[in-house]
């Protein structure tokens, strides 16, 4: 199981981890979290409220939350910043039409206080569709002015085929882990 | 407790599923949707190699119609009535009419060492509690069997 790989590979501190996803609707968070647990994907549904994944090896504990993108819950995406150890935000690469509302939903959560240093993973999403932007083309869309002294990882994934998914989260993890051993 | 808020809490919380698999395969080995009547004991017929799993994940999925501020689960295993086991999963706030999943994955110790399926045979029962503060806003019951 991927999810279980990735924390037996980090450096064992006993340490819990809270990893919070958030996107627009239909941009494949909950695709890639079944994903990423080696789950069938066939079947996903809109989220109406949130799934958490919690994996728990000797001394290590990671809580992966993947909340629902749609517009009618985003105004309660803010009771979940408590403690957030790192942020993935989701992207659907094809979605070009909607690429200035994933920009400025980004800027909000940027803007955050409570989320202020989180390390950011920008999951550039649904690579496997000819029509997807580029990353570097996503990374201009995405006007990304002010990262307020934190990190941002951008990679590029599909959620549907797996690709670039460990890559993505592993980076995070190892950035998150960091931060902790030095005792941040 | 009988205010008429937790009523409704209660009268919106519904326990829709639960599930065991083999978190290795993703392999579902146990499902029960049918959670109607939830102060009844229940029992579930599980393979008994799920013993031998290394890893096991087990999901729940709950729908509330109110907002809740504070929802907490237990789980616990009790082996003739003694707790065995017991989880804590802190969900903090929850969106009014939501529907949310919860799936724990624990990879056990290489040394650890699990009782034969023979004395665990029906003298196991998983309670599964939520509750939102102090209120107890559901329990569920299921005795466990390890068909061979
Ligand atoms: N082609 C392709 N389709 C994908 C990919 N990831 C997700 N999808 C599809 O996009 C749709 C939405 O996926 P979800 O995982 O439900 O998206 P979500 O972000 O969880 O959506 P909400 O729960 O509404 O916030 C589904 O039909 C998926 O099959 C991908 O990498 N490539
Ligand atoms: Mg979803």
């Amino acid at each position: 199981m991927g999810l279980l790989t990735l924390l037996r590979a980090l450096k064992q501190n006993d340490q819990e981890y809270r990893v919070l996803m958030l996107g627009l609707d239909n941009s494949g968070k909950t695709t890639a979290l079944k994903q990423l647990a080696g789950e069938d994907v066939a079947h996903i549904t809109p989220t109406q409220g949130f799934n958490i994944k919690s994996v728990q090896t000797e001394g290590f504990k990671l809580n992966v939350w993947d909340i629902g993108g749609q517009k009618s819950i985003r105004p309660y995406w803010k009771n979940y910043y408590d403690a957030t150890d790192g942020l993935i935000y989701m992207i659907d690469s094809a979605d070009r039409n909607r690429a200035e509302e994933t920009a400025e939903e980004l800027a909000i959560l940027l803007d955050e206080e409570k989320l202020d240093g989180v390390t950011v993973l920008l999951f550039a999403n649904k690579q496997d569709l000819i029509t997807a932007m580029p990353p570097e083309e996503l990374m201009s869309a995405l006007k990304l002015t002010s990262q307020r002294g934190r990190k941002i990882i951008m990679q590029p994934c599909s959620a549907k085929t797996g690709d670039g998914l460990q890559e993505g989260l592993k980076q995070l993890l190892d950035v998150i882990n960091a931060a902790k051993a030095s005792g941040k | 407790m009988e205010h008429p808020h937790a009523a409704k809490i209660l009268a919106g919380f519904k326990l829709n599923w639960m599930n065991m698999s083999d978190a290795h395969t993703g392999e579902v080995l146990w499902t029960d949707d049918a959670w109607e009547n939830l102060t009844a004991e229940r029992e579930a017929h599980i393979p008994a190699r799920i013993l031998k799993c290394r890893a096991v994940s087990r999901e729940v999925n709950f729908s509330s119609r109110e907002l809740l501020e504070s929802l907490k689960l237990v789980q616990r295993v009790l082996l003739d009535g003694k707790c065995m086991e017991e989880w804590f999963f802190d969900f903090g706030f929850v969106i009014p009419n939501s529907t949310n999943t919860w799936q724990q994955t624990i990879e056990a110790a290489p040394s650890s060492q699990m009782l034969p399926a023979s004395v665990l045979n029906g003298n196991v029962v998983i309670e599964t509690s939520f509750f939102d503060r102090d209120l107890l806003v559901c329990k569920a019951k299921t005795r466990i069997w390890y068909d061979e």
